[in-house]
């Protein structure tokens, strides 16, 4: 019997493969069934698996290493390197586990994976077993890369991702569906092969510090045998900024960080909705989980000395000049895109700041994000699919045609915004104070995003949803457009729940997560004490045990303020500065 | 006189499978002309008795040198060591799947002769990899040149099929040319055939580096760079893969290039394995700048041209040269050290990989021909995947696998030869291993052009086309799907082997 986690990546796969075996010139209508079938079975063997990973006790981890995994499992897949006498072997391994992170990351995906099956019902009506199918090897990719604890294979999964995407972009998508594929593909492969020639350069030096420090490493491919000893002989620093930047190539690509991101706007808009869910909710996150996973505890000084500046400043970039991209355009779908950007760029913010309420922040942006963004782009499909326009200039008063459609969207975007008692609020604040400590002055500009988000967001419900009614053209002329039927509410709910819940009880959340955080912070800590030459200008501002008494006072802090899951019906009335508030009672 | 008789006796039971091969190439020959009538008409299906022929013997010789058991370090004409028994194997093995995709390739009057060619050429690759003797290395490379112009022309007389003959035909017999010269230059040196001798005359410095082992190193690496396709001896490559039968330039993309490496180690490396490899007489400074770039222009030069290809057959020809240079950087590493991971294990693996995927993304193209017309032009891939899907989806595998990407062999085949970079240490290879990663990503873009084509674009011709599939064709489909995803997962046994080899 195979362990669940096993089971969890096969399962997808292998149902993918029923798919394509399925009769060509059957129902799309069976299709659809077996692939809403086989992502349910998928999520409830990811919450089996979550149970089981809830019930091992964690206390006392983590001192052994940056990175440890629970229920590993490990089958040696090639000895590059035999054993000899004065030679210990290099080994690859399927090496399999789970931590805390990972398995948030996991169950991000197989819920958004639902959702994504859910939105596709009826929008995608050619070639149907084949786009499930896709749509499902993509799961079996995404899990593969969050629960992969080898070095190869995590970038194996890593590459493969980039090939039903591929497809899903190319075969359903829209008029420009061709180039935008190439362009996507082409772009994030050139960038991961650099990652590649940087984990194996990383691998060979961990290799050869592990002979010369009398502690041979048998697999030295194992993410956390590397980060072990990394963590005590660490790499000279020259070496470090190298491997940092050639680590960080691909991740830089696929976050994407600001001169790197062209290639995002373009995918999204011309992906069916489905594949842009999955793109923006755990596609674009592998970028983060990547810098967390591998960069953040193998080249700590580096991270330190160049990482965080740099980063930093792409990040800030990101956050505004997304924001501004996003407030000039006119297609929905187009502003989205370009919010990801600004968003994933306060991710990157709180993982660069380096210290538990960054990293913690990071990781519920990582999650918050694919949660919101992923319904909002639900929403847009919705939207597409009534209309066959995603053009804000078309559009207006729509609340009163559709009203539970018109809730969601309110709802989606106070979310993204970061209201108060909505899930994105936690991480924003969590990564803008972790920030806040490394350097104030990246934090205050990047602060500036949370208002430009409110200003295109809240433009939008403004212009969509309230005002004077404006319908496009659409296909049933006679009747009016109808509201969301019961298959896009239990598509959208999940997303919109989560969301709530995330806002209100965040700690749940923070508390699985939270050692893996920690001994990541904890390399940081060091950093300081030991190598405070290194990082002279960026030396700690303040002992790091406070770090955690901070991270106590905050779900007092969240919970305090009211929920308003009531969308407010005359946006005009919001202030725009409103979700700036929480700044200044933050930081008391 | 008993002696020699004894000592010929004995260097037969080293090549025996090759005997059995080249028996039954004798066999076809003789008998094949009495099958056809005067006006060359032969009874249908002959062909399938020719291929089964050729199984039959391919098996035999596999059988036979199953059981065959090493003899290194001889003086004879040939040695029997890893590499030459691995070699072996993997002929046969691809002989096989090239016998399968020839099937129907030629008609059935003229389907004996170019079985034979086939046979013979096979038997020359293993020749060459058993080969001990300058002059018995050239025989063998001519055992591979000679039969190559029959199997070029024989299943199809047009003006493109003879074009691209002769074009092989003059630049393979000037190749020839100058490996000979370049190997006389090697006996003035050292006053020896031997190749044992030479290495061993070498390894003890008794021999200086003067300029006659230095325009042999040239000549010799030029001379077999033509099989390589090496840049710039490629420029036949594109020519004779568009004009000859798809069966013919799947042999010609892979098993030169089998013969080309086989015989660049036979001569580089002593017999005694990769750990004296550094201590090769051929690797004076200048010669290994002159493999670093060609390794280097061979790659650069194979992706860039392939990028302007509109014709599937041209675009395969400079994928093959780009994939040559992929090896070559395995050749120069693997000659830079013999620690750690071994480049000569890793250009072996690729090797094998590159046969699997190459030879699959041939057989695809041969089967998913239409009855009045074959896969010529980037059009004629156009919508396979609505036409048919599952031929679509496994050439896709093959071109992923050529790209590199995961999870198919052709990914551990990238990944080992940077890490056989990589971990080498010096400058100047870790540059090469960026290089290399630039040109993966440089493939990627024409690998992923013709996947496009087939999944992204309409069918030009929407007429319905009631040709077959073949059989045999498809059983060569099937064997290097499961050899690229095998690969991918279990990679294990062959490296290991790989590794027993080189070491």
């Amino acid at each position: 019997m195979p362990s669940l986690l096993v089971i969890l990546i096969v399962l997808p796969a292998a149902a993918a493969a029923m798919l394509l075996l399925l009769d060509a010139k059957a129902p799309p209508v069976r299709a659809r069934w077996a692939a809403l079938l086989a992502t349910l079975a998928t999520f409830l063997v990811s919450l089996g698996v979550a149970s089981q990973f809830l019930s091992i006790n964690r206390s006392g981890i983590e001192g052994t290493s940056p990175v440890h995994a629970q229920m590993e499992q490990k089958y040696t897949w090639m000895t590059i390197v035999p054993e000899t006498a004065d030679v210990p072997p290099i080994t690859l391994q399927f090496h399999l586990g789970l931590d805390g992170i990972s398995l948030a990351m996991v169950l991000l995906t197989t819920l958004l994976t639902i959702s994504a099956v859910l939105v596709s019902w009826t929008a995608i009506s050619e070639r149907s077993a084949e786009f499930y199918a896709s749509l499902l090897i993509l799961e079996t990719g995404l899990i593969g890369v969050f629960c992969a604890f080898d070095l190869l294979l995590f970038y194996v999964f890593f590459e493969f991702t980039l090939i039903p995407l591929f497809f899903m972009v190319g075969i359903w998508g829209g008029p420009l569906r061709r180039y935008a594929a190439g362009k996507f593909f082409i772009y994030t492969l050139a960038g991961s092969v650099i990652t590649l020639l940087g984990l194996i350069w990383l691998v060979v030096e961990t290799y050869h510090i592990g002979i010369a420090t009398h502690t041979p490493l048998a697999t030295p491919f194992s993410i956390p045998a590397i980060t072990e000893l990394l963590a005590v002989h660490a790499l000279p620093m020259e070496t470090q900024v190298f491997l940092f930047l050639m680590i960080a190539a691909g991740f830089m690509v696929k976050v994407p960080l600001f001169p790197f991101h062209t290639w995002l706007p373009l995918a999204h808009v011309e992906a069916p909705t489905a594949g842009s869910v999955l793109l923006a909710g755990v596609l674009l996150k592998l970028g983060a989980y990547g810098f967390l996973r591998l960069c953040l505890p193998t080249v700590p000084g580096a991270c330190l000395s160049v990482g965080m500046p740099l980063i930093g400043t792409l990040s800030v970039i990101g956050i505004v000049y997304g924001s501004f991209c996003a407030l000039a355009q006119n297609d929905i779908k187009k502003l989205v895109a370009y919010s990801s950007v600004a968003h994933l760029g306060f991710c990157m913010l709180g993982l660069f700041a380096l210290n538990t309420e960054g990293i913690s922040g990071g990781v519920l942006q990582m999650v918050n994000h694919g949660l919101s963004t992923g319904a909002l782009f639900c929403i847009v499909g919705m939207f597409y699919e009534r209309y066959h326009t995603r053009q804000l200039s078309e559009l207006g008063g729509l609340a009163n045609r559709m009203p539970l459609l018109a809730v969601a969207m309110v709802f989606t975007s106070f979310a993204s915004i970061g209201l108060p008692g909505l899930n994105g609020f936690v991480g924003e604040v969590l990564s803008l104070m972790g920030m806040f400590k490394r350097d104030p002055i990246l934090a205050m500009i990047g602060a500036t995003g949370v208002v430009l988000g409110a200003w295109y967001l809240l433009g939008v419900l403004q212009k969509a949803f309230f005002g004077p009614l404006q319908e496009p053209h659409h296909d049933s002329h006679d009747e009016p457009v109808a509201d969301l039927n019961a298959r896009e509410v239990m598509a959208l709910l999940p997303l919109l729940t989560m969301c709530l819940w995330l806002g209100l009880f965040p700690q749940g959340l923070l508390d699985l997560i939270r050692p893996d955080v920690e001994s990541i912070a904890k390399l940081y800590g060091d950093v300081h004490a030991t190598k405070g030459t290194g990082a002279k200008n960026y030396s700690l501002k303040r002992p790091s045990d406070a770090d955690e008494s901070a991270d106590a006072a905050l779900p007092e802090n969240v919970e305090r303020k009211a929920p308003q899951a009531n969308p407010n019906p005359n946006p005009n009335l919001l202030n725009p500065a409103a979700p700036e508030a929480p700044k200044s009672e933050v930081r008391p | 006189m008993n002696e020699s008789l004894q000592n010929l006796n004995g260097a037969v039971q080293l090549v025996l499978p090759e005997a059995v091969l080249l028996a039954t190439v004798c066999v076809i020959f003789f008998a094949a002309p009495f099958l056809v009538s005067e006006r060359g008409e032969a009874p249908a299906g002959l062909r399938h008795r020719w291929g089964w022929l050729s199984l039959l013997s391919l098996l035999a010789a596999g059988w036979i040198g199953w059981s065959a058991a090493e003899v290194p370090h001889s003086t004879g004409p040939f040695v029997v060591d890893g590499l030459t028994l691995f070699i072996r194997s993997l002929t046969l093995v691809s002989g096989a799947v090239l016998v399968l995709l020839h099937w129907n390739q030629a008609d059935d009057s003229r389907s004996g002769e170019s079985h034979a060619c086939l046979l013979a050429i096979l038997a020359g690759v293993n020749l060459v990899a058993a080969a001990n003797d300058l002059v018995g290395l050239f025989v063998a490379l001519e055992l591979i040149s000679i039969p190559t112009y029959l199997f070029l022309l024989l299943p199809r007389r047009d003006a493109p099929a003879q074009e691209a003959t002769l074009k092989y035909f003059l630049l393979s017999i000037f190749s020839s040319a100058i490996v000979l010269f370049g190997m006389s230059y090697l006996y003035g040196a050292t006053g020896t055939t031997n190749l044992y001798a030479i290495h061993q005359a070498f390894a003890d410095h008794h021999m200086p580096h003067n300029a006659l082992v230095a325009v042999a190193t040239v000549m010799l690496i030029a001379g077999l760079g033509f099989r390589l396709t090496a840049v710039p001896f490629h420029f036949y490559a594109p020519d004779v893969f568009q004009g000859a039968q798809p069966s013919a330039a799947a042999m010609l993309s892979f098993v030169p290039k089998v013969a080309g490496f086989v015989a660049l180690l036979r001569l580089i490396v002593p017999t005694s394995g990769g750990d004296a490899a550094m201590q090769s007489w051929m690797m004076t400074p200048s010669a290994n700048n002159l493999l670093w770039w060609l390794a280097v222009i061979t790659m650069f030069t194979g992706n860039l041209m392939a990028l302007m290809q509109h014709d599937v057959r041209r675009l395969l020809a400079f994928s093959s040269v780009s994939h040559a240079g992929y090896m070559m950087v395995g050749l120069v590493v693997g000659l830079h050290s013999s620690q750690q991971i071994n480049g000569i294990g890793a250009l072996l693996f690729y090797l094998v990989i590159y046969g699997v995927m190459t030879l699959g993304a041939f057989a695809v193209l041969i089967a998913a021909a239409r009855s009045n017309r074959r896969i010529e032009t980037l059009d004629d891939l156009a919508g396979l995947s609505r036409t048919k899907p599952a031929l679509a989806l496994v050439l896709s595998v093959f071109l992923f696998s050529l790209t590199g990407l995961p999870p198919t062999a052709g990914f551990l085949g990238k990944f080992n030869l940077f890490f056989a970079a990589w971990s080498q240490g010096s400058e100047s290879n870790r540059l090469l291993a960026c290089l290399l990663g630039v040109n993966a990503a440089l493939g990627a873009w024409y690998y992923l052009k013709l996947i496009g084509v087939m999944y992204l674009r309409d069918p030009v011709d929407r007429s319905e086309d009631s040709r077959p599939l073949e059989t045999p064709v498809l059983v060569a489909v099937a064997v290097c799907l499961v050899g690229t995803i095998g690969l991918f997962f279990v990679p294990s046994p062959l490296w290991t082997h790989i590794q027993s080899v080189v070491r």
